[in-house]
């Protein structure tokens, strides 16, 4: 082997690094900018859905999933600084428990899950009286806060003092006993500077009363609404802080109300008893404020809770008339607390459409984006998602947007709605903010 | 000397795997370095793939192998994200090998070219943002073409083969489709199949140093039955994707036309041009038809709507002259330059991160250098540049901007007497 060749191979193995080390560069297309916004300190106002609660819980991987999480890791690269989280320990990381799905029934083809119940961030019961008891959490013990989301709050709630008491999930970010708490919502996250915020409250107002068949909870006063709404902003707005704020989504667009269809309930019913024409609820009889309610027989209008338990159909309930199948006959209807009827529906859409122009004028006057997530996720449901090569929707699991309760999302559903937050934030502030990686994220966990 | 070379030719066959962008034009060490010329010239064993009627001109016999090592570089950025994902560095090999011979003086030559003409190798990897669209693909399709070729007279000469296309496929993408560690589903359909087509080509010696040849190979629709796909999802939902399955699938390889000129201005100087046409929008979808269908695992037809497309070249071949005492002799060495421009073939809205093809423009350069005089040793390098596509596919909606590069450097050997 003489020098010569020693030194082509050299030459040629040269070349050939040079070559692999080569690659396309590109540049974004608009660069990077801030625009008109100051993303140095953003904080994330709202409930369940900004504090990442996903599948009946919140634990830690939903916490890291959450939305404000995604957006300011995306604002980081346009002037966001660091975003911090209240998130549970490791050892604690199932918080405060979770539903998983553990098959899927081979003959039913229907989901079958059950409770995480290890490695919960419970720390206990404590009766409050007049209230009852609240379930109380691992505390969050760090100094610094970014994401405010507070399961269960509603906007009726932030000026509320003593309302650290009544949520498990606010105590655990405020200092001090349980039971001792008076700071409101409003005060607390407005309690450090902050130079943007988003702002999602208010799907509890509406939420609550639809999920509990109306009957369980009461929509909050239209006018009520819309003074703490402007209260919130204005308070929000008063250091110069721009933001985004979100409207609320259709209640009855969810899974929750669209997976357990009188339709299908009838169907199963009668491949048993081919004879039963139909299934009977207690409905309002008029969709205003009397509470006045008869049985009838149910219509793909009227929306079944996903929780319902289907076991009952059927079951023998005592009458006057003597025992009666449940659910089958004008005697024994469903009980109210499972169905949101067609009266009610329309009065929950009334009540979130009153809440979503109040949303709108309120953040128009202070020159705030708007992320529009009633008519984002309704068109989701009417239309599908594709992205990516991706196709998702509306339907309960194989959609890939919605999590295991039908009602929150799941990490690629929560990275779906960072983007249309980013778009609206961009839009609005001529910012830059890059999107999110929706292929990045997953949606409902399969069993192996 | 002889039985050394099929030896080193038969390893770069059984080594030799495949190509870039779909269609590969690396079938001979001259003519990459002169921009992909050929069709209207007589140089060398690659007659076979450029002009078949050109075969029959050769002065000698010739048995060659040749190798293009092709590096692939493409990246993507996503609309409205900052993040750049470029394809791996993974290596493709096209090759061709070729064969002729006849009786000296003889109106004939019959010879075989195994060659590379379509191909692909991309790799994504399984962690981008178009994962669901494509994880990586290897697409290969190797020409067995027997040709013979005949001078009709002191002007011109015509030549044809039949074309034996062995191909084969593997793709890979992501399913939407977590396990319980929160992992994505894959599918995974690989097989192999073959097809058939012909080439010919007329070739005209004006005996005045301007040569022409016109040239055609036609489409070579290559299809797979009983390719396995293979998917891994969740337990819960294995059922949905029936196992083992298999699926058949067809992929028209389009014809192409071309014509060319060759020039020897003098003793030292060769120039010669190429157009080329293909036949592109034979490519209208990709299906895939799987023997065990569900509900959820449907047969696919994913439109591609490819439309013809062409290209134009350029080549210049300097062989230096040195005088010793009152003689003038030919240097053992041979300088190519050369460069052309391509369009693609995707139409807007059909670009996948398969092919992200585009229009393109390419310089090549190459030496020849004559070891003794049976014994040729040629070696060119290529670059190419695609112009930067800014895309939205119509059925992944895929939506970002694609670069690339790609650098091809690439030897020969040549016995030929």
């Amino acid at each position: 082997m003489n020098k010569q060749y020693i030194k082509n191979i050299f030459l040629i193995t040269a070349a050939a690094v040079a070559i692999g080390g080569c690659k396309p560069e590109i540049n974004s297309p608009s660069g990077t900018t801030h625009g008109s916004a100051d993303f140095s300190r953003y904080i994330a106002v709202g409930n369940s859905l900004t504090a990442g609660y996903a599948d009946g819980g919140l634990y830690l991987e939903g916490q890291k999933n959450s939305y404000p999480s995604m957006i300011a890791a995306q604002m980081a690269s346009v002037g966001g600084g660091t975003f911090t989280q209240p998130l549970f320990d490791q050892s604690q990381a199932n918080g405060s428990g979770y539903l998983t799905l553990t098959g899927i029934d081979k003959t039913t083809g229907s989901p079958i899950t059950a409770n995480v119940t290890t490695n919960l961030a419970i720390t206990g019961q404590t009766p409050i009286p007049g209230f009852g008891n609240v379930t109380t959490y691992a505390k969050y013990t760090g100094t610094d806060l970014n994401n405010y989301g507070v399961p269960g709050i509603k906007l009726l709630h932030i000026t509320l003092a003593a309302y650290g008491n009544l949520n498990g999930f606010y105590e655990r970010l405020l200092p001090g006993a349980e039971g001792t708490h008076n700071t409101t919502y409003l005060d607390f996250i407005t309690s450090k500077p902050f130079t943007f915020f988003s702002n999602w409250l208010g799907n509890n107002d509406a939420l609550g009363y639809a999920t509990s068949g109306g009957a369980g909870d009461v929509l909050t006063d239209k006018t009520v609404f819309a003074q703490l709404y402007t209260a919130l902003i204005a308070k929000m707005t008063a250091g110069g802080a721009k933001g985004v704020c979100a409207t609320i989504p259709d209640v009855t667009s969810i899974p929750y109300f669209n997976t357990v269809t009188p339709a299908a309930i009838l169907a199963g019913v009668q491949k048993a008893n081919p004879a039963v024409q139909a299934i009977y609820i207690n409905a309002k009889t008029a969709a205003d404020a009397s509470t006045t309610y008869a049985p009838r027989a149910a219509k793909s209008t009227d929306l079944i809770v996903l929780t319902f338990p289907t076991s009952l159909i059927g079951t023998p309930v005592a009458t006057p008339a003597g025992n009666l199948p449940y659910g089958l006959t004008p005697y024994t209807p469903i009980d109210n607390k499972y169905v949101l009827d067609e009266n009610e529906v329309a009065i929950a859409k009334d009540y979130v459409n009153s809440y979503n122009n109040t949303i709108k004028s309120v953040a128009a006057s202070k020159g705030l984006a708007v992320a529009d997530m009633y008519t984002f996720l309704n068109d989701v449901k009417a239309k599908g998602l594709l992205i990516d090569g991706v196709s998702l929707n509306s339907s309960y699991i194989t959609g890939g947007l919605f999590s295991l309760d039908g009602v929150h999302l799941t990490p690629r559903g929560y990275a779906v709605v960072a983007n249309q937050f980013i778009k609206a934030i961009n839009a609005q502030y001529g910012s830059t903010i890059p999107s999110v990686n929706v292929s990045a994220y997953r949606g409902v966990k399969f069993p192996n | 000397m002889r039985g050394k070379l099929l030896t080193l030719l038969s390893l770069l066959i059984t080594a030799g795997v495949y190509g870039q962008g779909f269609q590969v034009n690396l079938a001979g060490q001259q003519q990459i370095g002169m921009g992909h010329t050929g069709t209207g010239l007589a140089q060398d064993g690659a007659a076979i793939f450029f002009n078949p009627g050109a075969v029959a001109q050769l002065p000698d016999n010739y048995v060659q192998g040749g190798i293009s090592p092709l590096f692939f570089k493409s990246a993507f950025q996503g609309t409205g994200s900052n993040v750049t994902y470029h394809n791996s560095n993974e290596v493709a090999t096209p090759f061709s090998a070729y064969a002729i011979w006849g009786p000296k003086d003889a109106i004939w030559k019959a010879g075989i070219g195994v060659y590379t003409p379509f191909g692909g190798l991309v790799n994504w990897g399984n962690n981008w943002q178009g994962k669901y669209a494509l994880e990586s693909l290897d697409l290969k399709a190797i020409f067995f073409q027997p040709t013979l070729s005949v001078r009709l007279g002191k002007y011109i000469s015509v030549g044809g083969g039949f074309v034996f296309s062995q191909g084969s496929v593997n793709l890979k993408r992501a399913l939407p489709l977590a396990n319980s560690a929160g992992d994505d589903g894959q599918a995974e359909l690989k097989g192999h199949g073959h097809g058939y087509g012909w080439n010919a080509g007329i070739f005209l010696d004006t005996h005045t140093g301007l040569t022409a040849g016109v040239s055609y190979k036609s489409k070579a629709t290559t299809t797979i039955n009983g390719g396995d796909a293979i998917f891994t999802v969740p337990g819960a939902v294995q059922a949905n994707f029936p196992q083992p399955n298999s699926f058949s699938a067809s992929l028209p390889l389009p014809a192409t036309t071309s014509v060319g000129l060759g020039y020897k201005i003098n003793s030292q100087w060769l120039v010669a041009v190429d157009a080329n046409f293909t036949n592109w929008s034979v490519f209208k979808s990709l299906s895939f038809d799987y023997a065990n269908n569900t509900a959820v695992l449907q047969d696919t037809n994913s439109p591609r709507n490819y439309k013809n497309s062409y290209s134009l070249r350029g080549g210049v071949q300097y062989t230096p002259i040195f005088t010793e005492g009152s003689k003038k002799y030919n240097s053992k060495w041979a300088i190519r330059a050369g460069g052309g421009y391509a369009s693609s073939a995707p139409a807007d809205g059909y670009v996948t991160p398969e092919v992200p093809d585009a229009n393109r423009i390419y310089f090549t350069g190459g030496l020849g250098y004559k070891i003794t005089r049976n014994f040729n040793v040629d070696v060119s390098f290529e670059y190419e540049y695609l112009k930067p596509r800014t895309q939205t596919n119509i059925e992944t909606q895929l939506s970002g901007t694609y670069k690339t590069e790609v650098y091809i450097p690439g030897i020969s050997i040549a016995y030929h007497w």
